[in-house]
């Protein structure tokens, strides 16, 4: 490890934002082979190799500037850090803002899906039969897959709505961004059940 | 600048190499004994002077409590990691402080990056030889799955060495780059790589672009402590046992013993990768020996769980990369453990397709790094290496929880901006613990460093820090902190937890360069007396056993003649005097010792003779 130094005489660069590093427009689709494509390009010229025998300026140039990119190409490759980082530059979404409360809507569900967790690990301590209960948890499991993907197919709806606001007015673009950060609350509190129901499972 | 050359550090052995101007193909570079592989063993003298290599391998037999082999587990590591590998290993570590192991040798203590700084030395003095002018830049590669503070540590040793290290680069990336060269491969390669004491897997696509080849890591994964040492391990606790049954004999107080049936072990492990069996004839202390036939099948049986620990990180990568075994083009197999047939089997098994193992599995890893090193002097230009971060970094929050802000496979360099605040008026420091590994909670994870941000005293909730965690191209942490009201950038001293201070390295450093100042052929000297005194040694104990009774008096005076000649060489300063008789000695007793080795096997086989009755 070691430490950053204090000053650099380097003109500082202004750090852009994601989509700009790729000289993208902050849209939510995005053609993942042109991206691929420009990445590597980007990666030809950036990359700290070129600057072994280069000033220090330009070695620390080279090092921040790819460390951009490649932040950059990992959080537009994927589509939900891609969600997730442009409501952060818009101003929508807030570090650690994430709600972990159950959606109104599933509610009963999620109650339920509980109550069998805990059936399950106390039928687990006492080492009685479980195969009903696995069941009925693999079906819950199963139950919730889909709804992710629900979740999913309309985060797509959405993103393509922003898409086509782009240009819109203020009001517009703010109202689908809330509309895709509720789906992003829904969606990560969706996987996490599934997540645990499906570590709980693996266990029996 | 010099020339930069290309390093393999590895467990065993280590290597240099270099790129061949004239065809662009790397090739490893010999040392004094015309081999390429260097021991990975150093040895301090009771004068003090360092015996590397080859002649501080045999020393291992001589002086064990002078002589450490493997101490690449060590690197990195704080003693509470390393009690286990303490049962196994004959070092004595000293009482540590600030978590840095530290060995004693002889009379002397040296923390693990010293002892490695011995041995890049001495490759560096290979390589100087070599092109009669001075290297002072390298490549040197490390297991993939090496942590932070195993990558300093690694990097340390190379400036107490007089090497600046340009990048560490990992071992099967370093691999793919030699085979890429080697083959032109194309497509999606799995690197499989089983060394002395490391394993990695690494998956990485070859793309072909207008600009040149990318070699593109997708996802890596491993285990710093299984290699082949562990196979090793298990012949040796297997025969241990065996031995115990039949005589009472304490192994451990015995350093010498431990390491003859050690080398012993080896031989057989070598034989069985060509031969269906191979009897292993180990003379013990009470003037019996102990054999015993080793199938192949009882073999493998024997080293299957250290060949079955590899499956998981091997479907982890696989998992990462969002690939099937299927998806792969081409397999390839690194590292001298992978020569056992087993290993081959389970590779092509798996993957269902034949692996590649072309290229000497002991040297490919050295190739590839002077492949790196000659992409870094802009010697090739369409060449370019993406490589990924192998463990993901976290800071500690609220609860000893671990926030993950750079995921595992993150190409790099990568990094991660925080936000920090206080929580109360006017406090003046927040506390911030970085951490390395993919669990949840802090204390399960491997901590890089702790340190405080000094905030101006103001309300709660006023200061805004943003700190910024870099992962460097060498897979190492920086890290800086901004104080945006102010845009006042503030240097952060990170003490790190396992590893050794900068004005320590500075120290040793100083210290490292008398050992510098011993110039070539007092080196070549200290080596040739080494070697020299060692087979002196052998001879002596030869002529006293009961068995050479049997030669005649003109070979008696023959050997005593040369022991002579080459007393007397040693008193001398010419080392290659010194190494001629050597080998005249050698020769010498070429028929002694095949004597000597008959009335081994045949008192063996006596013995069985009598057992059987």
């Amino acid at each position: 490890m070691t430490t950053a130094p204090t000053s650099s005489s380097t003109k500082p660069v202004e750090s852009q934002d994601y989509f700009a590093v790729f000289g993208l427009p902050r849209k939510l689709w995005i053609e993942m082979s042109e991206l691929e494509q420009k990445f590597l390009q980007m990666s030809w010229k950036l990359h700290p190799d070129n600057f072994v025998n280069a000033t220090e300026q330009e070695r620390e140039l080279s090092l921040k500037r790819s460390s951009e990119l490649n932040d950059a190409y990992r959080t537009l490759r994927d589509p939900i850090a891609r969600v997730e980082y442009l409501l952060a530059i818009e101003g929508e979404r807030k570090e650690g803002e994430k709600k972990q409360q159950a959606p109104p809507e599933l509610l009963e569900e999620v109650f339920e899906l509980n109550e069998s967790l805990d059936e399950l690990r106390e039928a687990k301590a006492s080492g009685e039969n479980l195969a009903g209960l696995k069941a009925r948890l693999e079906s819950a499991e199963k139950n919730f897959q889909g709804k992710l993907g629900e979740v999913d197919g309309e985060l797509q709806a959405a993103a393509r709505e922003w898409d086509a606001a782009l240009k819109a007015d203020h009001a517009e673009r703010k109202e689908v961004m809330a509309r895709l950060n509720e789906l992003l609350n829904r969606r990560s509190y969706i996987r996490n059940l599934v997540t645990n129901v499906t570590k709980e499972l693996a266990e029996v | 600048m010099g020339r930069i050359v290309g390093i393999d550090l590895g467990t065993t052995n280590s290597l240099v190499a270099y790129t061949v101007e004239q065809t662009g193909q790397p090739k490893c570079i010999p040392g004094p004994y015309g081999a390429t592989l260097c021991p990975s063993v150093v040895s301090i003298d009771a004068d003090g002077s360092v015996i590397v290599g080859e002649p501080a391998k045999r020393r291992l037999l001589t002086q064990p409590e002078r002589t450490i082999y493997s101490v690449k587990r060590l690197m990195g590591r704080g003693p509470a990691d390393v009690q286990d590998e303490l049962k196994l290993f004959p070092f004595r570590v000293d009482a540590a402080s600030n978590n840095v192991i530290r060995v004693r040798l002889g009379n002397k203590v040296f923390t693990p990056p010293e002892i490695s700084a011995f041995i890049l030395r001495e490759l560096k003095n290979w390589a100087e030889a070599f092109f009669g002018e001075g290297v002072d830049r390298a490549v040197v590669t490390v297991p993939a799955y090496f942590n932070d503070a195993q990558r300093q540590a690694t990097k340390d040793a190379g400036k107490i060495a007089g090497l600046e290290v340009l990048r560490l680069v990992n071992e099967p990336t370093a691999a793919a780059l030699a085979y890429g060269l080697h083959e032109k491969q194309r497509g999606r390669v799995a690197v499989y790589d089983l060394g002395g004491g490391t394993f990695d897997i690494s998956v990485l696509k070859l793309i072909s672009t207008s600009d040149g080849d990318i070699y593109q890591v997708l996802s890596t994964n491993g285990d710093t402590h299984l290699g082949g040492d562990d196979i090793d391990n298990l012949l040796q606790a297997f025969v241990h046992e065996k031995i115990l049954q039949h005589d009472e004999i304490d192994f451990s107080p015995h350093g010498e013993l431990a390491q003859e049936l050690r080398r012993a072990l080896i031989g057989v492990k070598h034989q069985l990768s060509e031969a269906e069996t191979a009897t292993l004839r180990f003379p013990l202390p009470s003037g019996k020996v102990f054999t015993h036939e080793f199938t192949r099948g009882a073999f493998e049986a024997l080293i299957r769980p250290v060949v079955d620990r590899t499956m998981g990180p091997v479907k982890q990568a696989l998992a990462d990369a969002q690939l099937k075994p299927s998806d792969m083009d081409e397999v390839v197999l690194v590292g001298g453990a992978t020569r056992t047939p087993l290993i081959r089997r389970t590779a092509q098994e798996y993957f269902d397709r034949k692996p590649h193992t072309e290229l000497n599995p002991d040297e490919v890893v050295a190739l590839g790094a002077a492949v790196q090193a000659n992409i870094l002097d802009r010697g090739v230009k369409n060449m370019l290496l993406l490589d990924v971060t192998p463990l993901s970094l976290g800071i500690e929050t609220y609860g000893g929880a671990v926030a993950k802000v750079i995921p595992r496979n993150s190409t790099i360099p990568a990094s991660a901006q925080e936000l920090y605040t206080t929580g109360v008026d006017n406090q003046t420091g927040i506390d911030i613990h970085v951490l390395q590994g993919e669990r949840e909670l802090a204390k399960d994870c491997r901590s890089l460093a702790r340190f405080t941000l000094k905030v101006p005293p103001a309300p709660a909730g006023l200061p805004r820090i943003e700190v910024k965690f870099l992962i460097d191209a060498n897979g190492i942490l920086q890290v800086a902190a901004k104080d945006l009201r102010t845009g006042e950038q503030h240097s952060i001293e990170v003490q790190p937890s396992y590893g050794i201070s900068d004005t320590e390295i500075e120290h040793m450093l100083e210290e490292s360069i008398e050992y510098a100042e011993q110039d070539f052929a007092e080196r070549q000297l200290i080596e040739a007396r080494t070697e020299a005194e060692s087979i002196l040694a052998a001879t002596a104990k030869a002529l006293t056993n009961p068995e050479s009774a049997s030669i005649d008096a003109a070979e008696r005076a023959r050997i005593n003649a040369t022991i002579a000649a080459l007393k007397e060489s040693v008193a001398g300063s010419d080392y290659k005097l010194i190494r001629k008789g050597v080998d005249e000695l050698n020769h010498a007793t070429e028929h002694l010792a095949e004597l000597l080795m008959n009335s081994a096997v045949s008192s063996a086989l006596e013995g069985r003779k009598l057992a059987e009755v």
